[in-house]
């Protein structure tokens, strides 16, 4: 070796190196990392959701919705900026009788492909929304849906099961009651988003001009709409699909997309709080995270050796009483979640401050010796042992912070001994409902912008919680805010709920989750409100 | 599909010492060929059957997206209704059935054609890949010579710390350094993603388009949209290259380093050829055939690295897609695109096998 010029090896390797500098400069050359947002005022939207199916009777999801807001109508719906529900498609609707919602169409409706939008479209969407009946679709929410008659092209008769159903016109607005073209949608099973695509069959805000699954779907808008929400401002919109919100993070922050909605970290939207180069909306939102009681097996629970109802009440207000939630708000989830002291959301009609009043210093912070007193009032031995479970793969990483920070709070007193357990969610769903958990953390997330789907789901005849906890005088009262047609009336009514559930405690709301966009800062007009649908119709840019 | 790696040898496949007799004629390859082609089925049955079982008893879809939702009963009959309370052998017979016919299905949670998501993004995984081994090549085998010219001097320790580093950094962490460098700090090349939105807007309108967005890009004919491209290639090309960079690099290294030391090597030296030469042309070659059998491992080692490297820099392919529906328990998705993974290995593994035979007779066959 020692014959040849080490120089021209030195070149080779340097050479070597250079050559493969080069080759990525050169690549980097051509396309940069300016803002690709597309030509005029055109707006990007960027997401780590993701859409299963765009046929409103197959997906019930976060990432599905967000694009079936945009496209398809439905008869209800609510002015961006209130939850509040007012005819969309509809120029009237109202009871007829009791169990009778009569809907009007407004006249010369079209679809974006042309097609007429009739009562026939109308009562072929809910038909088959019964009939398809999906695992993963909302028709659910139909329940109370006995059938659909028609009368000409622009009338529409529900006939309901219950009378004077007050949450139906809230269903109307949800994607259950979106409109779709009967003559490209199939009766009887979900349609392939290529075959709604190149058909044309919306009749939202806006129709879609190209569509990449999950990648990217560009929008324009529906000149053929003549609802509610009024033309679009901005004709282009593309949604574009993130994996990993960090990702997002930096093409919103590096100018390459115009907005980020849907679900940037807690820590990333605190730096993005600072950052000048973007703005942070927030808005109300509707995710309820909290923990349930099994009243059989936790402590004193019915199947218990020591059963004693009036002592398993004593352990879950002292509980009540000692959980910090602005504390986990803050150092969990950076103030992206606010505390929950109510079991109806703030943002939405009857929502209170019952566990603030009920429990804890009164203020919303803990109170110890408030706690001690409950439990040694009931003769509870302390401490007590809460075995509590919580999941991340369904409800988030940050799951084990916030459990950890709730034994704390709990432990912290010296009146509970908390043993934290976590299962993997394909396990724990099941478990859950078979008693396998005293103690258990679950989340929510809402179907439709109404109290009443935080309390028949969750204290009704018919609960999903499957806890054991079942009030009579819960049940009638859910039963009647139901049906009441006096708004004044109901909204006391869901209050009273609140009140006798706030006493029984069979579970303990934690956090409310906010609605959080980040924008550049030439966009305006981003509406985060009550109804929880983020319209792409209201962005302006520039 | 074993592939055997032989020594260094000399051009042309010149060994020294055989173990068995050559020149058994055509019909004992094409007999190794045949075995080696007929391996690939159980390769893939056994495959596709492990992850059949596996997400089987990890739990259903309907589960994963309502199981907070719904109470029990309510559960357990959309379970029913979909079938995933059948005995586990009938619906493994059942996919079994399916897959012989040609029929992947479609993917439980959002309906899409097995068969074409694997044609949307096999495409793009192909491509990493190819970037992949281009950034192996361009960096292994020269820093390899290096290393062996250099050998048990300073350069020579740098290099074989880099190899070290560079195969045993996890992609997903060497992606987010990179990313952090040139991205964010730099700010010289995208964050994430294959194209910018304009290119992919461009590409979503195309009537024919590939999926290997190189050759859409090149079929726009437009420079700008070629080397957009490229440049959000070049992050994820080397998160996953430098990977079997490392290996490529060690590789070359050793064998150089023992083809330096044959007789031949030394003749050519005696005759004044200069050391430069020797090793860039003489000792290369030989070093090379190892190589060219690494090269089916590492197709297997880069797609595993590709469903890292994709998910950290957005690069839909199947790594993607895979990571995906494994979050989401989507049986068919997961199977369909593990199956062909398996068919891309087995099939690469087999044709590396051919070429080995073909040039390096020493290989037993």
């Amino acid at each position: 070796m020692t014959s040849v010029s080490n120089k021209g090896w030195r070149i080779a390797a340097v050479g070597s190196v250079a050559a493969v500098a080069l080759v990525l400069a050169g690549c980097a050359s051509g396309g940069g990392t300016g803002n690709n947002s597309g030509s005029g005022k055109s707006i990007v939207v960027g997401t780590t959701d993701k859409v299963t199916f765009l046929d409103p009777a197959g997906s019930f999801d976060n990432g599905s919705l967000t694009v079936q807001t945009q496209v398809f109508a439905t008869l209800m719906n609510s002015k961006p900026g209130t939850a509040d529900v007012q005819p969309d498609l509809a120029s009237k609707a109202e009871f007829s009788d009791p169990n009778t919602y009569t809907v009007t169409l407004k006249p010369g409706l079209k679809f974006a492909n042309g097609h007429a939008l009739t009562a026939s479209d109308v009562k072929f969407s809910f038909d088959r929304q019964l009939k398809i009946n999906d695992p993963n679709g909302p028709s659910y929410l139909l329940s109370d849906l006995d059938n659909t008659t028609i009368d000409g092209d622009t009338t529409i008769n529900f006939h309901l099961k219950a009378a004077n159903d007050q949450v139906f016109p809230q269903v109307l607005s949800t994607s259950a009651g979106a409109i779709v073209d009967e003559q490209v949608f199939a009766a009887d099973k979900v349609t392939p988003d290529a075959d709604i695509v190149k058909a044309h069959a919306f009749d939202g805000q806006y129709d879609i001009d190209s569509y990449d699954f999950n990648n990217l779907i560009t929008f324009k808008a529906n000149k053929n709409y003549q609802g509610l929400l009024g033309a679009a401002k901005t004709s282009n919109v593309t949604q574009k699909y993130y994996t990993d919100a960090s990702n997002l993070k930096l093409d919103i922050q590096q100018g390459n997309i115009d907005v980020a909605y849907r679900s940037l970290s807690a820590t990333d939207l605190k730096s993005l709080r600072s950052d000048k180069k973007v703005k942070v909306v927030d808005g109300p939102g509707g995710e309820m995270r909290y923990i349930v009681f099994n009243f059989n097996t936790m402590p004193y629970g019915a199947t218990q050796p020591d059963a004693d109802a009036a002592k398993a009440l004593a352990v879950r207000q002292a509980a009540a009483d000692l959980v910090d939630r602005s504390e986990i708000a803050d150092q969990v989830y950076k103030n992206t979640y606010t505390p929950l002291y109510s079991f109806v959301p703030n943002g939405l009609t009857g929502a209170t401050t019952v566990l603030k009043d009920l429990y804890g210093d009164g203020k919303g912070g803990p109170d110890k010796t408030k706690a001690a007193k409950v439990l040694s009032d009931a003769g509870v031995t302390t401490p007590v042992t809460f075995n509590l479970q919580y999941n991340t793969d369904h409800y988030g990483e940050s799951s084990t912070d916030e459990y950890a920070l709730v034994k704390s709070q709990l432990e912290a007193s010296g009146l509970f001994k908390v043993n934290l357990q976590s299962t993997e969610y394909t396990q724990y769903s099941p478990d859950r409902t078979k008693d396998v958990y005293p103690e258990y953390q679950l989340g929510w997330f809402p179907d439709y912008s109404d109290a009443d789907d935080y309390l028949t789901p969750f204290y009704g005849a018919d609960s999903f919680l499957v806890n054991h906890y079942s009030n009579a005088a819960v049940i009638a009262e859910i039963q009647k805010q139901a049906t009441e047609t006096d708004p004044a009336k109901r909204k006391a009514e869901i209050e009273d709920i609140q009140k006798l559930v706030g006493k029984d405690l069979p579970i303990l709301p934690l956090l409310q989750g906010s609605q959080v966009a980040v924008t550049g800062t030439d966009i305006s007009g981003t509406t985060l409100d009550g109804a929880f649908k983020f319209r792409f119709g209201t962005l302006v840019k520039g | 599909m074993t592939t055997v790696a032989p020594s260094p040898a000399a051009p042309g496949g010149a060994a020294p010492a055989a173990s068995k007799p050559r020149g058994r004629g055509g019909s004992t390859l094409w007999r190794y060929l045949v075995i080696r082609f007929l391996l690939i089925f159980p390769t893939v049955f056994i495959l596709v059957t492990m992850v059949f079982v596996l997400m089987r008893i990890t739990g259903d879809p309907i589960t994963i997206a309502l199981g907070g939702k719904l109470p029990p009963d309510q559960l357990a009959e959309r379970i029913h209704h979909a079938g995933f309370d059948r005995p586990i052998l009938v619906q493994y017979f059942e996919y079994l059935g399916n897959i012989f016919t040609g029929n992947f299905g479609t993917s439980i949670t959002d309906g899409q054609p097995i068969t074409q998501i694997l044609l949307t993004h096999g495409g793009a995984t192909l491509e990493l890949a190819f970037y992949a081994l281009i950034v192996a090549f361009i960096v292994g085998i020269p820093l390899g010579q290096v290393a062996a010219y250099y050998r048990d001097r300073w350069p020579d320790a740098v290099l074989r710390i880099f190899a070290i580093l560079a195969y045993a950094t996890p992609v997903f962490f060497a992606g987010l350094l990179l990313k952090l460098v040139f991205a964010v700090w730099l700010d010289v090349l995208p964050v994430a993603g294959r194209a910018s939105t304009r290119t992919e807007i461009q590409f979503s309108t195309m009537p024919h388009r590939t999926g290997i967005y190189l050759i859409d890009a090149i079929s726009t004919g437009d420079p700008e949209v070629i080397g957009d491209v490229l440049s959000h290639a070049v992050l994820p090309g080397l998160a996953l290259g430098l990977l079997t960079a490392g290996i490529f690099l060690r590789l070359v290294r050793t064998n150089v380093i023992g083809t330096l030391s044959r007789d031949y090597v030394d003749a050519a030296r005696s005759r004044g050829v200069r050391e430069i030469r020797l090793v860039r042309k003489h000792a290369l070659k030989p070093a090379l055939i190892p190589i060219i059998t690494v090269i089916g491992l590492q197709i297997a080692v880069l797609l595993g690295g590709a469903v890292l490297t994709e998910t950290t820099f957005e690069w839909k392919g199947l790594g993607f897609e895979l990571a995906y529906y494994l979050s989401k328990r989507d049986f068919v998705a997961v199977q369909g695109i593990v199956a062909l993974l398996a068919v891309i290995v087995a099939l690469t593994n087999f044709i590396v096998d051919i070429i080995a035979a073909l040039i390096d007779p020493r290989v037993r066959y």
